[in-house]
């Protein structure tokens, strides 16, 4: 026994260090398949649902919606104090989410730049009257509607003889630079109403009030939310669907879910219907305080 | 080999410790003994035996998680997400039923009949309740969704009643088909605002959220399944590279070129290994098969069959509710969007323009090539193959559906000359065979539905049948490897004896 071991001594030594790098060379593989056997869940960017902090686009010049309240307040990419029913919506989501109002930061994120704002990560999630479509679902995931608004028409108080979409034939609307809302009345209901331009819906306002046009036709709570200012009456003729998404990176359906999750909450606990009534409520607007039919996370 | 050996092995335990008895727990720690062959051989089998008890361990958590991810989607919550979907479909054609009673007025034997249609409305009934039932179940542990699906029985009740009003004062009013007096439209228009407006979008959510907890679910356990497998594959490796570190020991050590019994344990644990990668592997394949292909399939069309089923209903509702004729028309055209989606370019988004560019793209369909149009419709035909009996299907379903909205065409076209008596004789199949032509879509989508839900049950069945026999095997596999290793080393240090 002793004779075996005195003369296999050395090679002992070298056998040892063959099996430790046996073992060495499955542990080095471990340590390799570790990450791959961890990455399988994830798939770049986080999701909204595990953020501490969440960056929100939101419209900076729609009265009862989005709208930034001092010019001065805000720096570079518009960050500042804005008040609005989607302001208020994403603050009662990303609370919901787990993010306190603290923690969140509005940014103003215009109609053009909202599918790139969310690709690039500039924004988290976007509430800006961003309606679903089928184009823009290809793009974006949009969780919610939160709210289906309808395109309606604004008249002067005391106007009496228009009282739906085909009433505005032969009269002036208000055609806003890259807004489609005229189109809708024109090319698609193809109704023969006349288009006079406008640069913004604020000014359309103005035209209406000082008699330049007949009527602004576009999404009710749009109209609700300049009529709760300047006057003027909503006709309550809606004649579209424009469902109000939740704008997310393209993918992110654990968002998704969460942020339909919150919606459906914000309606059974009344915060939906309150927030509805504290900004259009005075507008005469029909609202709906049921949950919307959501589109689904895709 | 069973008792025996084994004693015999563990009977010349440390050698070197053996003739100072005392010092023993001493001599172990200080680790001299692993200076010496015996030592080694000792420490190094205990090693492979420790790994290769390692690796049944593994492998059940894994197949335990493959396991439950085909009861989730294959037998618990999949089945019933997809029975909620019933809800919406349900209801939205009860309220489709209605419209086409009012509409029909006096005229008992217009459209399907008046008795028939009633049949179907309380069959439709019937399936709102089993499938609410699914629903109630399925929110057990979800107050929210439990909210959502009491609201909609509650509002159903409510919904009843007022259908019950309008259909009183129908009978009251006794009025032509398509005539209907502004009394009954009114009391109508209460009933489809509280079903359309508020039971329709519910239900819709309650069947999206529910879906999302399978998905969710499927996606934790799919990749628990992989992950599962990566640790099956590192304990494998590991225990295969300790079999032949303990090969290549023994060869030197003892000048033996191979140990039969070392060889024979390395087969079965590489093929153990192997084998049980590739089953886990082809587990999470039957789950995304069965998710994508089945379960997602299945609710899409279960949306894209009720969806179009309700804006079939908008054509009665359009001729019923003439004041609303522009609201519903635009709702018809929402709701066929979402089903089918036709590139339109930069024409302006309209029924005119729908129906031309639905023809056109829908006629130039190939199976297996690009799909211009979205909607759930276009997302199967982008997710089909290029033949098969998924591709003929679809193809059947897209051409009945050009069809019916031809149909709604025609009668949009005679409603819009003034005839309105002729629009109602169109949609109520007299002078046309929409409400056939309209039956043959319903049911190619059913075909389609029911090609999809053969992938599903087939995936299911064959991750079942993967299963079978997993819990014992490895165990079984690795008791013999154990086995092998300790008769393997044994003669070798029978030979310090």
């Amino acid at each position: 026994m002793r004779a075996v071991r005195r003369t296999t001594a050395h090679r002992t030594a070298v056998h040892r260090s063959a099996a430790r790098r046996a073992v060495a060379l499955a542990a080095a593989l471990a340590v390799a398949a570790l990450p791959a056997a961890c990455g399988l869940g994830g798939s770049g960017r986080p999701s909204v649902a595990h953020k501490g902090t969440l960056v929100i686009g939101v419209k900076a010049d729609q009265p009862g919606l989005g709208l930034r309240r001092s010019e001065q307040g805000g720096g570079y990419g518009g960050f500042g104090e804005y008040e609005g029913f989607d302001v208020d919506v994403a603050t009662y989501v990303a609370g919901r989410l787990g993010v306190p109002p603290d923690r969140i930061r509005f940014r103003t994120t215009n109609s053009s730049v909202r599918e790139r704002a969310l690709a690039d990560g500039t924004v988290d999630m976007i509430f800006a009257t961003y309606s679903i479509t089928a184009r823009r679902k290809t793009l974006v995931t949009f969780a919610g509607p939160y709210y289906v608004a309808h395109q309606d028409t604004l008249v002067r108080s005391g106007t009496r003889d228009i009282r739906n979409v085909r009433d505005l034939k032969g009269r002036r609307i208000c055609a806003v630079n890259g807004s489609n809302s005229w189109r809708r009345v024109v090319e698609e209901r193809k109704i023969a109403a006349r288009p006079v331009a406008a640069p913004t819906y604020g000014a359309c306002m103005a035209d209406l009030a000082a008699g330049r046009i007949d009527a602004v036709s576009t999404d009710d709570l749009i109209l609700a939310g300049f009529a709760a200012g300047r006057g003027g009456t909503i006709v309550n003729a809606p004649f579209t669907d424009e469902k109000y998404g939740v704008g997310l990176r393209k993918g992110d359906l654990e968002g998704c879910e969460m942020v339909n999750r919150a919606i459906t909450r914000m309606y059974q606990d009344g915060t939906a219907g309150r927030l509805l009534r504290k900004w259009f409520g005075a507008s005469g607007l029909k609202l709906t305080t049921s949950v919307p039919q959501f589109e689904g996370c895709t | 080999m069973t008792v025996t050996p084994r004693r015999q092995a563990a009977a010349p335990a440390h050698p070197a410790a053996a003739s100072r008895p005392r010092g023993r727990p001493a001599t172990f720690v200080r680790g001299r003994w692993l200076r010496t062959i015996p030592g080694q051989l000792r420490a190094g089998t205990v090693l492979v035996l420790l790994a290769v008890v390692a690796l049944p361990a593994v492998m059940g958590m894994a197949v335990r998680n493959a396991r439950d991810s085909v009861q989730t989607i294959g037998h618990d919550a999949g089945p019933q997400v997809v029975a909620t979907g019933t809800l919406y479909f349900a209801l939205s054609d009860m309220d489709a039923q209605v419209a086409s009673v009012l509409l029909i007025g006096r005229e008992h034997g217009l459209g399907i009949g008046y008795d028939e249609t009633l049949r179907v409305y309380d069959r439709r009934r019937a399936e709102a309740d089993a499938a609410a039932v699914q629903a109630a179940q399925l929110a057990a542990r979800d107050p929210d969704l439990r909210l959502t699906v009491q609201e909609v029985l509650q509002g159903l009740g409510r919904y009843e009643q007022l259908v019950g009003e309008a259909r009183l004062l129908d009978r009251q009013a006794d009025h032509p088909p398509g005539r209907l007096p502004a009394k009954v439209v009114d009391a109508y228009r209460q009933a489809t605002d509280l079903m359309r407006l508020e039971l329709l979008p519910k239900a819709y959510n309650i069947t999206l959220d529910s879906g999302a907890n399978v998905r969710r679910s499927i996606e934790t356990q799919r990749s628990a399944v992989l992950s599962g497998r990566a640790w099956v594959a590192l304990t494998g490796t590991l225990v295969v590279l300790l079999l032949v570190a303990g090969q290549v020991f023994l060869a030197r050590t003892f000048r033996r070129v191979l140990n039969p019994a070392l060889v024979l344990a390395t087969v079965a644990t590489a093929a153990l290994v192997a084998v049980g990668t590739g089953l886990l592997s082809a587990q999470a394949g039957h789950m995304r098969t069965a998710k994508e292909d089945g379960f997602d399939s299945i609710l899409s069309l279960s949306r894209a069959r009720a969806i179009s089923h309700s804006a079939f209903g908008d054509e009665s509702r359009y001729l019923l509710d003439p004041a609303r004729a522009d609201t519903y028309e635009q709702t018809y055209l929402d709701k066929s969007l979402s089903v089918l989606y036709p590139d339109m370019g930069s024409r302006p988004v309209n029924l005119e323009n729908y129906y031309a560019t639905l023809d056109e793209q829908v006629g130039a369909y190939t199976p297996g090539k690009p799909v211009p149009f979205l909607g759930l419709l276009g997302t199967e035909a982008r997710d089909s193959g290029a033949s098969g009996p998924e591709a003929d299907q679809l193809a059947r379903t897209l051409n009945a559906y050009r069809t019916v909205l031809d149909n709604d065409r025609r009668m949009r076209d005679l409603a819009a000359r003034g005839d309105h008596a002729g629009a109602v004789d169109l949609r109520m199949g007299r002078t046309s065979n929409a409400i056939l032509q309209f039956g043959a879509f319903d049911a190619a989508i059913g075909s389609l539905t029911g090609v999809h839900r053969h992938a599903f049950d087939e995936a299911i069945r064959d991750a079942d049948g993967g299963l079978r026999g997993w819990r014992a095997l490895p165990p079984v596999v690795a008791a013999a490897v154990a086995l092998l290793v300790v008769a393997g080393v044994r003669p070798r240090l029978a030979e310090f004896r």
